[in-house]
C-alpha cells in the first residue's frame, strides 16, 4: 500500500516535472527610441512546446492555435495584422516586419498534397479565431513565393519547401480591438497579469503604427536537432510619437495608461530591454534603474541594452525615461538598405508601379523583390525596366507567373544584385481593369489598395538591425551575435489606385438601352426576311389626328 | 496610274502615322485596340513566349498560337520590318478587295443578265452599265485606302489588319472560284477571331455560283474543306503549344465569355458591367447567338440569289455585334459598301447615318477623355456614344437591305407608285 502510494506520488511528481520541462513560457518587452521623436516598443510572448508530445496536453500553449496547426498540418505559420506604415528609411528596421493590413503565410507539412484546399481551410479558421477578414483569402490573392521567403524554423534539408508555401496579404484589412481581444486570450495569463496587461486597446490603437502577430515554427531542442519543439510566438510592435504623448520623456503610465503589475506567474523568464545606446548623445536617466546594462557587439555595431528582470510579485512597476535636456532631435543614420514604392501615371487607363531600392553599403547586396499585383491590376512583363533597361545585368534570376482575371494574381520575383552606394529603380506598367459593378467594394471611389512588395535580403552589416537570429527565440540571443549575413524580409509601403467606375445607379437603364439597340437590328431584319414588299394605296392625305387614330386601327387588322 | 498613286499615298500615310511620335496614343486608343487585337498584348505574348512562359497561362494574350509564332519569328529575326509589314499587309488587303469587287461586279452583271426577262420595260434604264460597275471597284479601293477607320487601324498596328487581310483573301478566293484558298483563309480568320465563321455560308454560295455545275456537291465540298482546314489549324495550334488545348480558353473562350470589360465601340462592355450576376450566362448566350447564329439562316434564305450582299451584310452585322469590335472591323465593311452604289438612291437614312458617324467619331474620344482623364464625365457618356454609333451602323445595314428589296421591286414592277391610278406607297406585309 505504502509502495503504491509512493509510486503514485512519484508518478505525479514526474509528470509535473516532465510538463514543466516540456512547456516554457517567456515574455519580453523591448524599447528603442527611434530617430525624430518616435519610440518603438516590441512585446514578445514565446511558448515552447514539445512537438513530439501532442500539443493538446500542453498547459501553456494556446490550445485553439495548436489544434489549427496540427489539424492543417502546418509546419510554420506567420500572421500579422498591421495598421500604419513602418518607415524603414527613418526608423531603421523592426524586429519583425509586417505588411500593412493582414498578412498570412504558412508552410504545410510535406504530407499535404492538396495545399490549396488546406490553405483555404486554414485561412478560414484563422479568420474565425482572430475575427479578421482572412476568409477573403482565395486563389486570386494567393501566391507561392519562389525565392523571397524561407522557413524560419527547422526543416529537413531534403524537403521541398517552396511548393508547400502560400502567401497572401489583405492590404485593406483594418486592425482593431476585436482582433486584439482574441489574440490576448491565446496567452497563458491572458490580459490579467504579465506584460499583456499593458496592452490596453484604448492606448495602443492610438499609436502611429501597431502590428499584432502570431508566429508558429519548429525549433531545434538541442544543437544536434534530433528533436524539435514547437514555438508559438505572439508579438506586438508599437510606434509611439512623442508629439502625441507631448514630451520625449516617456513612462509606462504615459504609454499604456497604467503600470506593469508584475510578471505573469506562469512565465519562466520576464525581461524588459531598453536600448540605451542613444544615451551617449542624448543623455537620459532610467527610473527605476535597470538591473544591469549589457554591451552587445553585433557585427561592428555596438548596442547598449538596459535589462530589467521582472518578478511575479504583483508589485506595480512604472519604468520611465527622463531626458536631461529638452527636445533634441536625433540625427537618423540611414540604414544599409531602404526603399520606396509609388504609382506612376495619370488618368485611369494606364499606369506603372515603381520600386526604388537604395543600397547604402559599400558592398553589393543581393535582394529578392517580390511584386504581387492583384488580378485587377494586370502588369505587363514586357514593360519591366530595371534602371530604365529592358535586359538589365543586375537581374540575376527572374520568376513570373502571369495572373488571370478573378483567378490568380500577377506574381513577379526578381533576384537583383544591388551595386554598392546606388539606387536601383524597378518599373513595370499596368493597365486599369474595368470591373463588374458588383465587384467594386462599398465606396468604390475610395480607391483600391495594392499590397506591398516583399524585399528579402541578406545584409552584410548589422546597422539598424534588431531582428533575432534565426536560431534564437529570446532577446538574449541578440547579444554578441556576429554573423556573416543578417537575413531580413522587408515589406515596402503599399499603394493605392483609383479604378474607373461605372455608374452604379443604372443597371436597369443600361440593360434596357443595350437590348433596345439589339432589337433595332432584329426588328427590321425580321421584317425583311419574313415579309414582302407590296404597293398599298395611301389615299388622300390625312390630318394628324386621323393618322394617330389609324395607328391604333392598324393593330386591329 | 491613278490607282498606283492611291496605293503610294495611302502607304506613305500609314507608314508616316506608324512612325509618328503619337503612335503610342493611336495604338492605345480604346476605339482602335481591344484586348483581343492590341499591339501591346501581342508584344506581351511574344515576350512571355520568348521567356519560356506560356502566354496562355495568364490573361494578357488572346491571339491564336499561329499568330504568336508568326510574330515571334518576325520580332526575333527582323523587328525593324514591322511598320513596313503592317503597311504592306493593309495595302494588300486593299488590293485584294479591289480585285474581289471587280470579280463581284462581274458576277452581279451576269446575274443581272440572267434576270433580264423579269425586268419591267420602264425600269430598263436602271440596269447597271459597265462604266458604273467599273467605277464602284475604284470606290471600294479608295474607301479602304483612305477611310480614317482603316487608316487608324493600320497605324495602331492591331492584329485586325491581319484579320482583314485573311477575310479579304477568302472573299477574293471565293470570287475567283478558288475553293481551297477561300476555305483555308476563312478558316484562318475563324481561328483568329471566331466570328468570320459566318462567312462560310456566303462563300459556299459564291463558290457554287462561280464554279457552276452541281450546287449541292459544291456546298458539301466547301464545307468539308473548311471544316478540315479549321480542324487542322486548331490541331496545329495545339501542336505549337506542345499538345495543350488550353489556349482555346484564352482565344475562343475569351471571345465568347467576355471576361474583360474594357470599353470599346461595341455593345457588350457596359451591358455586362452592369449585368446582374445570375442573368449573366443567359445574356452572354443571347448576345453571342445574336452575333453568331441568329441572322445567318433567315438572311441566307432571303438573299441566296445574291450571296455577295449576304456576305456584306453578315460581315457588317458580325462587326457590330461581336464582343470586342474595333474601328478596323467597321472600316472593312464600309469599304465593301461602294459595291452597292446603285442602291444608294433607294436609301433613306444616308444623311442621318453619315451625321451620326461623324458626330460619334468626334464625340467618342472627347467623352473618353472627360471620363478617364479629367474625371468630369462618367461611364454613361461614353456608353451613350457607343450606343449611338452602333445604332447608326444598324440603320446603315437595315437601310441597305431595304434599298435592295425596293430596287428589286422597282425593277420588276416599274417605278410608278400607283395602284389603279391612285397614289400608293411601298409597305412590307
Amino acid at each position: 500500500m505504502d509502495f503504491i502510494r509512493r509510486f503514485l506520488s512519484y508518478c505525479i511528481f514526474f509528470t509535473f516535472f516532465l510538463c514543466v520541462r516540456c512547456d516554457e513560457f517567456k515574455e519580453e518587452l523591448f524599447f528603442k527610441p527611434l530617430p525624430s521623436t518616435h519610440l518603438y516598443s516590441y512585446f514578445q510572448f514565446v511558448t515552447l512546446v514539445d512537438s513530439e508530445v501532442s500539443s493538446f496536453h500542453s498547459q501553456l500553449a494556446p490550445r485553439s492555435l495548436a489544434e489549427v496547426v496540427s489539424r492543417f498540418q502546418v509546419e510554420e505559420l506567420h500572421l500579422t495584422l498591421t495598421e500604419g506604415q513602418w518607415r524603414h528609411h527613418q526608423w531603421g528596421y523592426p524586429v519583425l516586419d509586417a505588411a500593412p493590413g493582414a498578412e498570412l503565410y504558412a508552410w504545410f507539412s510535406p504530407d499535404v498534397t492538396d495545399v490549396d484546399t488546406q490553405w483555404k481551410k486554414l485561412s478560414a479558421t484563422l479568420s474565425g479565431l482572430f475575427c479578421a477578414s482572412l476568409n477573403f483569402i482565395d486563389s486570386f490573392n494567393t501566391v507561392t513565393p519562389q525565392m523571397a521567403l524561407w522557413p524560419m524554423g527547422a526543416v529537413k534539408s531534403s524537403q521541398n519547401v517552396t511548393s508547400q508555401l502560400r502567401y497572401a496579404s489583405l492590404p485593406r484589412e483594418i486592425v482593431c480591438t476585436e482582433n486584439l481581444t482574441p489574440w490576448k486570450k491565446l496567452l497563458p495569463c491572458e490580459s490579467s497579469r504579465g506584460f499583456s496587461a499593458l496592452l490596453n486597446s484604448r492606448m495602443i490603437h492610438n499609436t502611429n503604427y501597431h502590428s499584432v502577430g502570431v508566429h508558429v515554427r519548429k525549433v531545434c531542442k538541442s544543437s544536434d536537432c534530433l528533436e524539435t519543439q514547437l514555438e508559438f510566438k505572439q508579438t506586438v510592435a508599437l510606434i509611439y510619437d512623442y508629439e502625441i504623448i507631448k514630451s520625449n520623456d516617456w513612462s509606462f503610465r504615459k504609454l499604456f495608461g497604467q503600470g506593469l503589475p508584475g510578471a505573469c506567474p506562469l512565465s519562466t523568464d520576464s525581461k524588459i530591454y531598453v536600448d540605451v545606446t542613444s544615451n551617449s548623445t542624448q543623455p537620459f536617466t532610467l527610473s527605476p534603474p535597470p538591473d544591469n546594462i549589457i554591451l552587445s557587439q553585433r557585427g561592428r555595431t555596438d548596442t547598449k541594452l538596459a535589462v530589467y528582470n521582472i518578478h511575479p510579485d504583483g508589485k506595480m512597476i512604472n519604468i520611465g525615461v527622463k531626458h536631461k535636456t529638452k527636445s533634441q532631435i536625433p540625427v537618423s543614420i540611414h540604414p544599409p538598405l531602404f526603399f520606396n514604392r509609388y504609382v506612376l501615371g495619370y488618368g485611369k487607363e494606364f499606369g506603372g508601379i515603381v520600386t526604388e531600392i537604395t543600397n547604402n553599403c559599400l558592398a553589393p547586396i543581393n535582394v529578392v523583390v517580390l511584386e504581387n499585383a492583384p488580378w485587377w491590376l494586370p502588369i505587363q512583363l514586357s514593360t519591366l525596366r530595371v534602371n530604365g533597361e529592358a535586359e538589365s545585368k543586375l537581374v540575376q534570376s527572374q520568376y513570373y507567373s502571369p495572373g488571370r482575371s478573378r483567378q490568380k494574381p500577377y506574381h513577379l520575383e526578381l533576384l537583383i544584385k544591388l551595386p554598392p552606394k546606388s539606387t536601383t529603380t524597378i518599373t513595370i506598367d499596368f493597365e486599369f481593369v474595368f470591373l463588374k459593378w458588383q465587384e467594386y467594394p462599398p465606396d468604390a471611389n475610395h480607391g483600391f489598395y495594392i499590397g506591398s512588395a516583399l524585399i528579402s535580403a541578406n545584409l552584410p552589416t548589422a546597422r539598424n538591425y534588431t531582428s533575432l537570429p534565426i536560431t534564437g527565440t529570446t532577446f538574449d540571443s541578440v547579444i554578441n551575435d556576429t554573423k556573416l549575413w543578417y537575413p531580413i524580409v522587408f515589406r515596402t509601403n503599399g499603394a493605392m489606385v483609383s479604378l474607373p467606375t461605372p455608374d452604379f445607379s443604372m443597371p436597369y437603364n443600361v440593360i434596357c438601352l443595350a437590348c433596345t439597340v439589339v432589337a433595332l437590328a432584329f426588328g427590321p431584319l425580321h421584317n425583311i426576311c419574313t415579309k414582302e414588299l407590296v404597293l398599298k394605296p395611301s389615299g388622300t392625305s390625312l390630318s394628324l389626328t386621323q393618322k394617330l387614330l389609324n395607328l391604333f386601327k392598324k393593330k386591329k387588322d | 496610274m491613278g490607282v498606283i498613286l492611291k496605293y503610294v499615298v495611302a502607304g506613305l500615310l500609314r507608314y508616316w502615322l506608324i512612325n509618328l511620335d503619337y503612335w503610342q496614343t493611336i495604338a492605345n486608343r480604346v476605339e482602335i485596340a481591344t484586348p483581343l487585337n492590341s499591339w501591346k498584348r501581342l508584344i506581351e505574348g511574344v515576350y512571355l513566349y520568348d521567356h519560356n512562359i506560356n502566354p496562355y497561362e495568364g490573361d494578357s494574350f488572346h491571339e491564336s498560337p499561329i499568330m504568336l509564332v508568326f510574330f515571334y519569328y518576325i520580332m526575333k529575326k527582323v523587328p525593324f520590318i514591322l511598320p513596313v509589314l503592317f503597311t504592306l499587309l493593309d495595302l494588300l488587303t486593299a488590293h485584294l478587295l479591289y480585285k474581289t469587287s471587280k470579280a463581284f461586279i462581274r458576277i452581279l452583271k451576269e446575274s443581272q443578265e440572267k434576270q433580264l426577262a423579269e425586268v419591267a420595260d420602264e425600269s430598263k434604264p436602271m440596269l447597271l452599265d459597265d462604266a458604273q460597275l467599273k467605277e464602284s471597284a475604284e470606290y471600294v479601293l479608295s474607301v479602304y485606302l483612305f477611310n480614317p477607320y482603316s487608316v487608324l487601324n493600320c497605324a495602331g498596328m492591331t492584329t485586325t489588319v491581319i484579320q482583314n487581310l485573311l477575310v479579304a483573301t477568302a472573299l477574293w478566293g471565293a470570287s475567283s472560284g478558288q475553293r481551297i484558298v477561300a476555305c483555308v483563309f476563312i478558316a484562318l480568320a475563324t481561328h483568329q477571331a471566331l466570328y468570320p465563321v459566318l462567312l462560310i455560308v456566303p462563300i459556299a454560295l459564291i463558290l457554287a455560283e462561280v464554279n457552276k455545275g452541281c450546287t449541292k456537291c459544291s456546298y458539301i465540298r466547301t464545307l468539308l474543306v473548311f471544316v478540315l482546314s479549321w480542324g487542322f489549324l486548331i490541331y496545329l495550334s495545339a501542336y505549337i503549344m506542345d499538345g495543350s488545348y488550353k489556349y482555346v480558353y484564352n482565344t475562343y473562350g475569351f471571345i465568347l465569355t467576355v471576361p474583360d470589360l474594357k470599353p470599346n465601340i461595341g455593345l457588350f462592355w457596359y451591358f455586362f458591367t452592369e449585368m446582374f450576376e445570375h442573368f449573366r450566362v443567359l445574356f452572354v448566350c443571347a448576345f453571342q447567338i445574336n452575333a453568331l447564329a441568329l441572322y445567318v439562316v433567315p438572311l441566307t434564305l432571303r438573299f441566296k440569289k445574291d450571296p455577295i450582299l449576304l456576305a456584306t451584310v453578315l460581315i457588317a452585322l458580325s462587326s457590330i455585334f461581336r464582343s470586342y469590335p474595333c474601328v478596323g472591323d467597321v472600316g472593312f465593311y464600309l469599304a465593301l459598301l461602294p459595291m452597292w452604289k446603285h442602291l444608294f438612291t433607294f436609301m433613306q437614312q444616308k444623311f442621318i447615318v453619315g451625321c451620326t458617324f461623324i458626330i460619334t467619331s468626334a464625340l467618342g474620344p472627347t467623352v473618353w477623355h472627360l471620363w478617364i482623364y479629367s474625371g468630369s464625365a462618367n461611364a454613361n457618356f461614353f456608353f451613350g456614344v457607343t450606343l449611338s454609333f452602333a445604332t447608326a451602323q444598324i440603320f446603315l445595314i437595315t437601310d441597305l437591305l431595304f434599298a435592295y428589296i425596293k430596287r428589286e421591286f422597282t425593277l420588276k414592277k416599274g417605278s410608278s407608285r400607283q395602284v389603279d391610278g391612285k397614289p400608293a406607297k411601298l409597305v412590307l406585309r
